[in-house]
């Protein structure tokens, strides 16, 4: 076990991360030349396009060190979204150290400072990294004396590297062997292994990414998973180099995968303890904590035959991502679907297109809200992630909205504008504070301002340099109205929101008129209303269609003019019928448009 | 039930002198000689065939159709309608049409094609303004497309249809209305008035002009209905306006959904069988050099199922301002027309169909500005059709 180290690498998006695990790999000759594809840890197509990272991954490396010996340092990739900082930390659970890479032009941004404490509230050992040393921008000792003051750890021992370039990636390695102690763990004892991550892949069934902790996972060994308490025969275990390879044994301190033929994808939950049936241990290990999530939305099959395909994927999708919840939701305007809850907006896009993408759904989805909690007139608390299901204003005694506390690091120039947005954002500030060359604001701000557009307003009024991280903080009372959109006279559940009331006539106006671009005409004219309890505050119609257009008829020949017909009609299949109105998809995310306007 | 409706025949002669931006028939623009004589023994081997595959049903209309007919000889177009008559199997006074575009009929006088047997020429006018006509691609101009007219008259040809467009790139509503004006001025009593679509495959689907918007089509429509109401042309059909008594027999009959051998390369023919229940839908080859050798010329042979009998019977018959009666529907599709009634009862729902006396059927006004909503009503079902 001495020779192993288990270290994860916290980063900021675009930090560099992916291009320094990449140098690892290729210096402990993890893959040759013609296999190392750039970037091989985000191995999803959307990790990719996007530059994030979503999924817990890791890769087993065999590195000789300048002691001579040989060490097997296993790399442990963490998410860099601020949706998705509760993957974080069951990587840092199987980690006893964290290298913290920071851009040496752009200096500490907020995220990693979340995850940093978060690692050395783990008793993780952090080693602070300088990378992109090579830009003319750059500025180490700037950044070094940044993160003494915003973090506050010793940073007079950060190294200096440059991932693209590869200079100085070798003491980074070196570091990693001689500052992040060795696993600790009973490797004769009974196993205990904890489960970081569980993935469903089609041909082998669920794949474990486990952290044995004590004793050792045996191949053909039979396996407990303790929460269950179903016993499966292991069929295959190994490591990433990135390549999948196998082994005979998982042994104490190693991190690695596990097969053992669980077709039932709840089978292997994350954060569960494995331990074998022979010789169980007697307590399971401490699991995560269970993330809530912040953000719903409504997800509908355009076709009312995928609903049962739908459900499936969901299904799927859960094994992979235990932060998202579903349950049936019916709706009068998109027939039956999902109500589904995402931790924020990033995580919310992603499922989406992984349903669509990987599963081949068309998929409508409603404008997202954030949980609201509802004090009724008898008293009774609840929680409302539905505008529809707000009960009227004369059953209701307040509506409480979520309020988060945004941790803001901003450099100096941008930081009116910073604050400017903050207050557009109903924000509160809470804290401001000078460190060097950057500004560390904390603002309260109501989750529902956040989720739609904030971080990309935050970043396009900063020029890119702000950074932000949240938590949740509580719930507040606050003068909340639902607004409803009307299509002649019909209300369109699918369209509702809780907006506050001072913003409600404005976002009621810019709602009817965007639906009055993308409502097409009709035979008849089509009245859209925006309206608050039963008063109507915005009205605009799309004027009916004038007739068809008749083609001329061909010598007796019908086809053409029936494959024309039949491409209308399949065009209407993907619009929604609300009464005797037809809506296309995209009025349902016009909301959306509005806001980020 | 099924009843064997009347008989036309559709003879295609797919060349033009060049093809036109807007066109997506099957023609083909003339390169070198017209091969006249190798495709008219072609046509008359299809004819026989095709007469003898229906002993005992005599033609009531022939129609001439293309491409540009004119630009074939009055003794080819003679020979041909020689052929159906020698049989026995012409009409007493069939309607027999001949499809001519101004500036093709120099060699040959529209006389000619009167002694030949034609007793109506449809003439591919589409405009008399210059400009249109030239965006258009149209080889004539106003002038002889006025001159063609009156030869027609002169030649004591009795009935004559003119092809107007309307929807023209840039054109005003004034514009359309000329248009019509002048047809009606040089005598026109029956007139096809086609608002101009951009087809797939064509030149300006490729590459559209600036059409103009919704409004100022309904207008120059509403403006040329007036006009043709005015000068007692009364519209009959979606697109069709004639004075009484003028009405298109050929077209008609495609409208009540008759029956049609289809003569020539790319033609189509529909054929009932009331003592087997069957209804066929028979397509000759395309193109004119797979089409001419022989002696296998048949494309395509269908059977036409019930869903599908009833869609493509409404497709046609909701073409007429009148539509059609119940007895009609029933005899030409064999299907009971209580068996269809949701489809009748959507479309009365939605203000787009109505009944007189409760057995005769037409398109409500709204219904026939919004044919296509109402056409599509009687789509066949993903898996209702068989084959």
């Amino acid at each position: 076990m001495d020779l192993i180290r288990n270290f994860c690498i916290i980063a900021h998006i675009d930090h560099g991360k992916s291009t320094l695990a990449d140098r690892f790999i290729h210096l402990c000759g993890g893959l040759t030349d013609r296999e190392m594809s750039e970037q091989v840890l985000d191995s999803m197509d959307i990790e990719r396009e996007r530059g994030i990272t979503i999924k817990a991954q890791s890769v087993s490396l065999v590195y000789t060190a300048g002691d001579g010996r040989i060490y097997q340092l296993n790399l442990i990739d963490t998410p860099g979204h601020v949706d998705f900082s509760y993957e974080v930390s069951r990587s840092l659970a199987a980690c006893e150290g964290a290298l913290l890479v920071v851009d040496a032009a752009q200096g500490v941004e907020a995220q990693s400072v979340a995850n940093c404490y978060t690692a050395i509230d783990q008793g993780l050992e952090v080693v602070p990294v300088i990378n992109k040393i090579d830009l003319p921008a750059a500025e180490p000792d700037r950044v070094c004396q940044e993160i003494e003051e915003v973090i506050g750890i010793d940073a007079s021992g950060a190294l200096e590297t440059s991932a693209k370039t590869g200079a100085g990636v070798r003491e980074v390695l070196e570091a990693i062997v001689t500052r992040i102690p060795p696993p600790a763990g009973d490797p004769a004892g009974p196993l205990q292994a904890l489960i970081i991550d569980s993935w469903f892949d089609n041909y082998v069934g669920v794949v474990s990414l486990v952290r044995i902790v004590n004793g050792e996972l045996p191949l053909r060994s039979k396996v407990r998973v303790m929460s269950t308490g179903r016993s499966h025969q292991v069929d295959r275990v190994g490591c990433f180099t990135p390549k999948m390879t196998d082994r005979d044994v998982l042994r104490s301190g190693e991190v690695g995968y596990m097969i053992a033929g669980i077709k039932d994808i709840d089978g292997a939950p994350v954060g569960d303890t494995l331990t074998l049936e022979q010789r169980p241990c007697s307590q399971p290990l401490p699991g995560f904590e269970q993330v809530q999530p912040r953000v719903f939305a409504g997800l509908f099959p355009v076709s009312s035959d995928d609903y049962e395909d739908f459900r499936e994927a969901l299904r799927k999708l859960k094994l992979n991502d235990s932060a998202l919840h579903y349950e049936p939701e019916t709706s009068g305007a998109l027939g039956f679907g999902f109500r589904c809850g995402f931790l924020g907006m990033l995580h919310m896009e992603i499922v989406q297109e992984r349903l669509e993408r990987e599963y081949g759904l068309e998929l409508i989805t409603t404008a997202p809200t954030v949980v609201y909690e509802v004090l009724a007139t008898n008293g009774e608390l609840s929680k409302i992630d539905n505008p529809s299901n707000l009960p009227p204003p004369d059953k209701r005694e307040e509506i409480r909205e979520p309020i988060i506390t945004a941790s803001i690091l901003v450099p100096q120039a941008h930081v009116g504008a910073v604050i400017k947005l903050c207050i557009e954002k109903r924000g509160v500030q809470k804290k401001m504070q000078y460190l060097g060359a950057q500004v560390a604001l904390d603002y309260e701000l109501p989750l529902s301002e956040v989720v739609l557009d904030f971080f990309d307003r935050l970043k396009s009024v900063s020029r890119g340099f702000a950074s932000f991280d949240y938590q949740f903080e509580r719930h507040q009372v606050a003068p909340l109205v639902r607004l409803d959109i009307l299509i002649n006279g019909e209300k369109v559940d699918a369209l509702s929101l809780i907006i506050h009331r001072e913003t409600a006539y404005r976002r009621g106006r810019e709602l009817v008129e965007k639906m009055r671009e993308i409502v097409p005409r009709q035979m008849f004219d089509v009245a859209i209303q925006a309206a608050i309890g039963g008063q109507i505050i915005a009205r605009s119609t799309v004027k009916a269609l004038r007739k068809n257009v008749t083609a001329k008829c061909y010598g007796g020949d019908v086809s053409r003019k029936r494959k024309l017909l039949e491409k209308q009609k399949a065009g209407k299949r993907r619009m929604k019928q609300v009464g005797s109105v037809e809506i296309p998809q995209e009025a349902f995310l016009a909301v959306l448009q509005v806001e980020k306007k | 039930m099924l009843t064997a409706p009347p008989l036309g025949l559709y003879v295609h002669l797919p060349w033009c002198v060049s093809k036109c931006p807007y066109c997506d028939f099957n023609s083909h623009a003339l390169r070198g000689r017209l091969p006249e004589s190798a495709y008219r023994d072609a046509l008359l081997a299809d004819l026989d065939e095709e007469l003898a595959a229906v002993p005992e049903r005599t033609i009531s209309s022939i129609f001439f159709g293309g491409g540009t007919p004119s630009l074939f000889s009055p003794s080819t177009i003679g020979r041909l309608i020689e052929s159906v008559e020698s049989a026995g199997r012409l009409a007493e006074s069939a309607e027999i049409t001949l499809e001519a575009n101004p500036g093709t009929v120099e060699h040959a006088s529209f006389a000619d094609l009167r002694a030949a047997g034609i007793n109506r020429v449809s003439l591919g006018v589409q405009s008399f303004d210059a400009e249109q006509l030239s965006v258009l691609g149209r080889i004539h101009g106003p002038d002889e497309a006025l001159r063609a007219i009156e030869e027609v008259h002169r030649a004591g040809i009795p009935r004559l249809n003119a092809d107007l467009m309307f929807g023209l790139p840039g054109q005003t509503p004034e514009g359309a209305l000329r248009d019509v004006e002048i047809a009606l001025d040089a005598g026109v009593r029956h007139l096809s008035h086609y608002q101009l679509t951009l087809e797939p495959n064509t030149l300006f689907y490729s590459d559209p002009p600036e059409l103009p918007d919704d409004e100022r089509i309904w207008a120059a429509l509403q403006r040329c209905q007036a006009a043709l109401a005015g000068a007692g042309l009364e519209q009959y059909e979606v697109s069709a306006y004639a004075v009484p008594g003028q009405e298109c027999v050929h077209n008609l009959n495609y409208w009540t959904f008759g029956d049609y051998l289809g003569v020539g390369a790319g033609a189509h023919g529909k054929l009932t069988y009331p003592a087997e229940d069957r209804i066929v839908r028979r397509s000759k080859k395309r193109h004119p050099a797979a089409y001419m050798p022989g002696p296998l010329r048949t494309e395509e042979s269908r059977l036409i199922d019930r869903p599908r009998r009833v869609f493509e019977f409404m497709l046609n018959a909701l073409r007429l301002k009148q539509g059609f009666p119940e007895s009609q529907f029933e005899e030409r599709t064999g299907v009971m027309q209580q068996s269809v009634q949701p489809g009748f009862d959507l479309a009365i729902e939605r203000g787009l169909l109505e009944s007189r006396a409760g057995t005769d059927w037409r398109p409500t006004d709204l219904g026939y500005r919004f044919l296509n909503d109402l056409q599509a009503i009687f789509l066949p079902l993903e898996g209702e059709e068989r084959g």
